[in-house]
């Protein structure tokens, strides 16, 4: 019989075993918390006025947030501006969308058919872990830096951006679908093949529907993602749409307004796609007792 | 006439033995219980039959054919004359009732038409017809997840019978259901075998439901087959031997 473990000092019975990994988990906590404090208080600020830069910092966050304003000849809108220059930043913001859209088609029909052989249950372990171990890597390098490597070939701009995005999809939406492939119950594998079905039968008619609502919610999460990093591109990569434009107001006119009035945009974008995948959710989700 | 004999089945798990030189045959349209405590060797036996789990020795001839030897299409051919239940159903659960029960169709399919469950006219009509027989005609379009327990495993035995088998294999068919349920699925099996003269071979864990519905029973105990006779050759004596003297007095009581 094992005895109970009981606190040295107070003398309370433990419910939870103290296990070497535990110790080490909390000396690195422990360095690193002690490398943060000691980094603070000897910083170098150059001799920066850190209350005053603070000041200005939230008054230029007020001004963005409060009064956003576009300047019509930064949209390529020449007289008036109004709703021309609103529209121009929709077809901006559409770029962006497209740019988002394609990546992960193109990455979501891959994965789908590399998920499958990289899901341990329904390959073999070679091949299962070759696929998991290279898209590791892939995954390990950042989207960013796979647009501006691909760009060597196709040049800086959308092309670069769609094929290094794509590339980085791929990775992670593999992972994400061998995963809920290798969770789907076994049993429903042996019972199609007890019944003489086949392999791609059995990929087809049992483990991809099993796990369609996994699919759906990487593939719509990965999409919110992609749609952040089209942003980032537009400006990083020149890859055009509302991240260009941000990129120029932020960067080039200096104009606070408007990154203000482009911030709202992307927003709105967001809260649209968080209510899109809520709804995709109750659809898809529906179990016992409907 | 045997419709499977079964000569010499050994299997090894490494160096664990789960089954031992076992032999014996199944007549057409006969119904057999495989009765025996956890780790015997049932749920071994059943899976080796339709090669699930591939035998380390011995020979399975069914309908003439030695299982063990077939590859590939062959033996395909040869799991669709077999249909088999489970404990747990396994169901494709997000699937309506009438396209889990076609699944049962797939073994005679060509890769493509069975990938994107292309079924011809006949085959929907026969699985509506099993459908209807098994008393689930209010649910061909529901789907299996908001199903009962019972339900389920309704929906399990119109899979395996759509393949037009020779031979139902049940692996513990009514573990997971209520007495009532149990019943229901007992009382279908026994039906399927009378009506259709289609073999059953049942894995148990309840002696009372063996003798009453068996016409042979089979006892495994620790791998070996150490009872082959008919149900009222059960005795007492039998029931220790199977199950060791202790679990054996509360089976008999």
């Amino acid at each position: 019989m094992t005895a109970l473990i009981r606190n040295r000092r107070t003398g309370k019975i433990r419910v939870r075993k103290t296990q070497s990994s535990n110790l080490y988990m909390r000396g690195v906590l422990l360095v690193l918390a002690a490398i943060t404090v000691y980094t603070l208080v000897t910083i170098d600020t150059k001799g920066a006025d850190i209350a005053a830069a603070s000041a200005k910092t939230a008054e230029y966050f007020w001004l963005m947030l409060t009064q956003p304003k576009a300047v019509p000849s930064h949209f390529g809108i020449q007289d008036g501006g109004g709703i021309g220059t609103f529209f121009s930043a929709l077809h901006m913001l559409g770029i962006t969308l497209a740019l988002a859209f394609l990546t992960t088609l193109f990455g979501g029909i891959v994965a789908l058919f590399l998920g499958v052989f990289a899901a341990g249950n329904l390959t073999n372990k070679k091949v299962s872990n070759g696929i998991k171990s290279f898209l590791a890597v892939v995954r390990a390098v950042p989207t960013v830096l796979w647009v501006l490597i691909f760009a060597i070939g196709a040049g800086l701009g959308s092309v670069a951006a769609v094929i290094g995005m794509s590339f980085h999809t791929i990775s992670h939406l593999v992972k994400a679908y061998s995963e809920s492939f290798e969770e789907i119950d076994e049993g429903v594998i042996e019972a199609l093949r007890a019944s003489g079905a086949n392999w791609f039968q059995i990929v087809f008619q049992a483990v991809i529907p099993s796990s369609v609502s996994y699919i759906l919610s990487w593939t719509f999460i990965r999409f919110e993602i992609n749609f952040a990093v089209a942003v980032a591109m537009g400006a990083a990569a020149g890859a055009g749409g509302i991240g260009f434009q941000l990129f120029m107001a932020a960067g080039y006119f200096f104009d606070i307004r408007e990154i203000g009035f482009i911030t709202y945009l992307i927003l709105a974008v967001s809260l649209i796609m968080e209510y899109l995948a809520t709804r995709l959710k109750e659809k898809y989700h529906i179990h016992n007792g409907a | 006439m045997a419709l499977l004999e079964v000569t010499s089945l050994t299997k090894y798990y490494g160096d664990t033995a789960a089954l031992r030189d076992i032999s014996f045959e199944v007549k057409k349209g006969e119904f057999v219980a495989v009765i025996g405590p956890s780790g015997s060797g049932k749920t071994t036996l059943i899976r080796c039959i339709n090669r699930l789990i591939p035998a380390s020795d011995g020979k399975i001839i069914f309908d003439k054919e030695n299982i063990l030897n077939l590859r590939g299409n062959a033996l395909r051919k040869a799991r669709a004359k077999i249909g088999m239940i489970f404990q747990h159903y396994n169901l494709v659960e997000r699937l309506s009732v009438i396209e889990n029960v076609l699944h049962g169709r797939l073994g005679y399919k060509s890769s493509l038409e069975g990938m994107f469950g292309v079924y011809s006219e006949e085959e929907k009509e026969k699985a509506f017809n099993i459908i209807t027989l098994l008393g689930l005609d209010d649910y061909v379009y529901r789907r299996c997840d908001q199903l009962s327990g019972g339900q389920m495993q309704r929906v399990g035995i119109a899979r395996a019978l759509v393949q037009d088998p020779r031979m139902i294999l049940c692996d513990e068919p009514i573990s997971s259901l209520d007495p009532s349920s149990s019943k229901v699925i007992m009382d279908y099996l026994k039906k399927i075998q009378k009506e259709f003269g289609i073999t059953v071979v049942v894995n148990l864990h309840q002696v009372d439901v063996a003798k009453k519905y068996a016409q042979r029973i089979l006892g495994f105990n620790g791998g070996s087959l150490v009872f082959d006779d008919e149900p009222g050759e059960l005795s007492k004596k039998q029931i220790y031997k199977i199950y060791g003297t202790e679990a054996g007095e509360l089976i008999i009581d």
